[in-house]
């Protein structure tokens, strides 16, 4: 009976949902601020990639929340997991699985901070990247369970990129401008160092975002 | 006013840097806290006597709104961030040793500046990201007491937290689909126009459900009983009473600015009396203290989403006496609630035991019934003047059932109150802290009975500054930065 009411709730739930969709002007979407920040953004900013200037420029702010949010489950699920507090019982994995691992770690920092530094160039930047550094590290955390980043760098890396990010936005406040206004020369669109200081913000994110991540793998898996 | 984002953003840099610090000193990381909490709340006392309740705003990143994100600070919104960081102050968690109390205080930081940024923020899509940092730190939190209840209750209220977090991010897209804006006063411009047909009321529908999750409101509430009854009383002190408040501001913000129809306020008015009835209504079948709060809660804020829906600055007015009432009144009371735990028959006896804390919690009782001179009674007066002078069939049906409803808030407070002072075993005393709590809730409702015409006054500035739209609007996109 709860079923069939959580069943016919939801249905219904969509059938509004998609009714209420399709009356949406799809295709034909007012721009009122998204064309503003295509016509301004490559000159105000730098970035060649546009989301970009809007993550990091525009809305920062919203980013630093995120990355709180990011921030704030880590810690709630320490909180949680932290009751438990039993040791990994996991051996050693297999010679195959090591080596592999052993072969694919510098590849996926190298990959992880290629994304995260040309976050400002092409698709990707500090949260895509940020996963796959902490990706690097899990790889090597399940073939050898007993070698584990140590919890005490891990959460150093977190606070102190946090603190970076939150300190980059300071310092534009501190030199007369708006907290996270943007810093630094703006340099030549499309090259590596351009677009101010939003590299720096990006490379931010993306160590909070993989210390976040490799050491909330590696507790769960504790 | 660019140092209006420092309160919002020190919290969130402390919270960051606290587990290391942690490793460094145990009384760095227990200490940090507090004094940052206090730099915030100094900082904005003192943004509010610099401005003397003039609005001001705060353009994010120097780029002027409605491209940038923008905080706006008017009276209101600055009394609402004081809330935050003061109430966080009063009921911050007892320190536990090592790595768990750093985590808990580390929620709180996080917590207060979510918090603050969302009395402050005047961008819709920025108040939903402080929003959901809210609501993640909020479930860690209510988590932290580590019993098994405590955990059935925190993931039904993540499970209901989560739905309603979609339903308001579905809103916010259905409103950006029409407008091509997320700047509320943009939004304010342009809703005669884009936002007066059914989608734009569904957009109201889905952020109202979506913030209501917060604010209590009449269907999603259901997480409210077992998670005040099981979590820390601090934390259900805090949720009830200034984080509900926030959700309510947001709402507030958006029926002034964006969603001024009447359909919008019908809608109110009704999950509102919804809420006042099956809230009041459960109290009064409650058999523990805690869980009879919680319900009474709900009750008030329905109560509170009726004078939300009532037009013009009086209708605000008599919205933020209920909101600044229930503010002050529930924390105290659930502060009380900490060791009058357990079945309300085992209390009898209370009153002698501690006079002091019984006393108390006659008052508030006194106050949320509404039995005059207490600021109780005026703030429901307000309402209940509001919904007379509207005088439409819906006026007088919630006129009467708030009427009615009262009488059934006072046959439970009352007989509660009855048991307190009737003879008994009852002997548990009540901590220092909760009792300091308690009491200086009782000290300011006395203080606001006795000055009330001058905290009338000041409510009907709060509120006719909030309800001036026009000023909004023209300090936010037409420079003034």
């Amino acid at each position: 009976m709860h079923r069939i009411a959580t069943l016919l709730f939801a249905l219904g739930l969509g059938v509004l949902l998609l009714g209420l969709a399709a009356q949406l002007p799809l295709g034909a979407t007012p721009m009122a601020i998204g064309n503003e920040i295509l016509a301004r953004a490559p000159g105000e900013i730098g970035a060649a990639n546009i989301v970009t200037s809007v993550v990091l420029a525009y809305r920062g702010i919203d980013t630093l929340g995120e990355l709180a949010i990011l921030f704030a489950a880590a810690t709630a699920a320490g909180l949680v997991l932290g009751h438990a507090g039993s040791r990994s019982r996991n051996g050693e994995a297999g010679f195959i699985l090591r080596t592999g691992s052993d072969l694919l770690f510098p590849l996926l920092l190298t990959v992880g901070f290629y994304i995260v530094l040309h976050g400002h160039l092409t698709p990707g930047g500090g949260f895509q990247g940020g996963v796959v550094l902490a990706a690097a590290f899990f790889a090597s955390f399940l073939a050898r369970p007993s070698h584990r980043p140590g919890h005490g760098v891990i959460s150093l890396i977190e606070g102190l990129a946090g603190a970076a990010f939150i300190g980059i936005g300071l310092a534009a406040l501190a030199g007369g401008g708006a907290f996270l206004q943007p810093l630094l020369d703006r340099g030549m669109l499309g090259e590596l160092v351009s677009a101010g200081s939003l590299p720096l913000l990006y490379l931010a994110v993306g160590l909070k975002v993989g210390a976040e991540l490799a050491g909330l793998l590696a507790q769960l898996a504790e | 006013m660019n140092a209006l984002v420092l309160p919002v953003v020190l919290p969130l840099l402390t919270a960051f840097l606290l587990q290391p610090a942690g490793r460094l000193s145990a009384a760095l990381a227990r200490w940090a806290g507090p004094a940052v909490l206090l730099v915030c709340a100094g900082l904005l006392v003192q943004i509010a006597l610099l401005t003397g309740g003039e609005p001001v705003t705060a353009a994010i990143g120097g780029f002027a709104p409605p491209v940038g994100i923008v905080f706006y600070a008017d009276a209101l919104a600055l009394l609402m961030a004081i809330a935050v960081p003061v109430s966080a102050l009063l009921l911050w968690p007892r320190a536990e040793a090592g790595e768990a109390g750093v985590r808990q205080s580390a929620l709180m930081l996080l917590l207060v500046g979510s918090g603050t940024g969302m009395a402050l923020s005047g961008d819709l899509f920025n108040l939903y990201v402080f929003y959901e940092l809210l609501t993640v730190a909020s479930f860690g939190l209510a988590s932290a007491t580590g019993t098994g209840r405590a955990y059935v209750a925190t993931v039904r209220y993540v499970l209901v937290s989560g739905f309603g977090s979609l339903i308001a991010l579905a809103g916010i897209a259905l409103l950006y689909a029409q407008t091509g804006s997320l700047n509320l006063a943009q939004l304010a411009d342009l809703a005669p126009e884009r936002l007066a047909n059914p989608l734009g009321l569904a957009a109201f529908a889905c952020l109202l459900i979506g913030f209501g999750v917060k604010a209590e409101l009449f269907p999603v509430n259901n997480w409210v009983p077992d998670l005040y009854a099981c979590a820390g009383k601090p934390i259900s002190a805090l949720l009830a009473g200034v984080v509900s408040k926030l959700a309510v501001l947001v709402l507030l913000r958006l029926t002034v600015l964006v969603f001024d129809s009447p359909e919008a306020r019908e809608m109110l008015m009704v999950l509102g009396l919804a809420g006042l009835v099956t809230g009041e209504l459960a109290a009064w079948r409650a058999r523990d203290l805690p869980r009879l709060l919680a319900y009474s809660s709900i009750g008030q804020l329905g109560l509170l989403f009726v004078a939300l829906s009532l037009p013009g600055p009086a209708g605000l007015a008599a919205a933020l006496a209920v909101a600044l009432h229930h503010l002050l009144v529930k924390p105290a009371l659930f502060m009380l609630a900490e060791r009058w735990h357990g079945s309300l028959d085992k209390l009898a006896g209370a009153g002698r035991a501690s006079p002091l804390a019984a006393g108390l919690f006659t008052l508030f009782a006194l106050s949320l019934v509404g039995v005059p001179p207490l600021p109780g009674f005026w703030a429901k007066l307000l309402v209940l003047l509001e919904l007379a002078r509207g005088a439409g069939p819906f006026d007088l049906t919630a006129l009467a059932l708030v009427l009615a409803v009262t009488v059934v808030e006072a046959h439970y407070l009352f007989r509660l109150v009855g048991i307190l002072y009737s003879p008994g075993e009852f002997r548990d005393r009540h901590s220092p802290r909760a009792l300091a709590v308690a009491g200086l809730g009782g000290a300011v409702l006395v203080a606001a009975m006795l000055t009330l015409p001058a905290v009338s006054d000041a409510l009907a500035g709060l509120a006719s500054q909030a309800a001036d739209t026009a000023a909004y609007r023209t300090l936010t996109l037409g420079g003034g930065l």
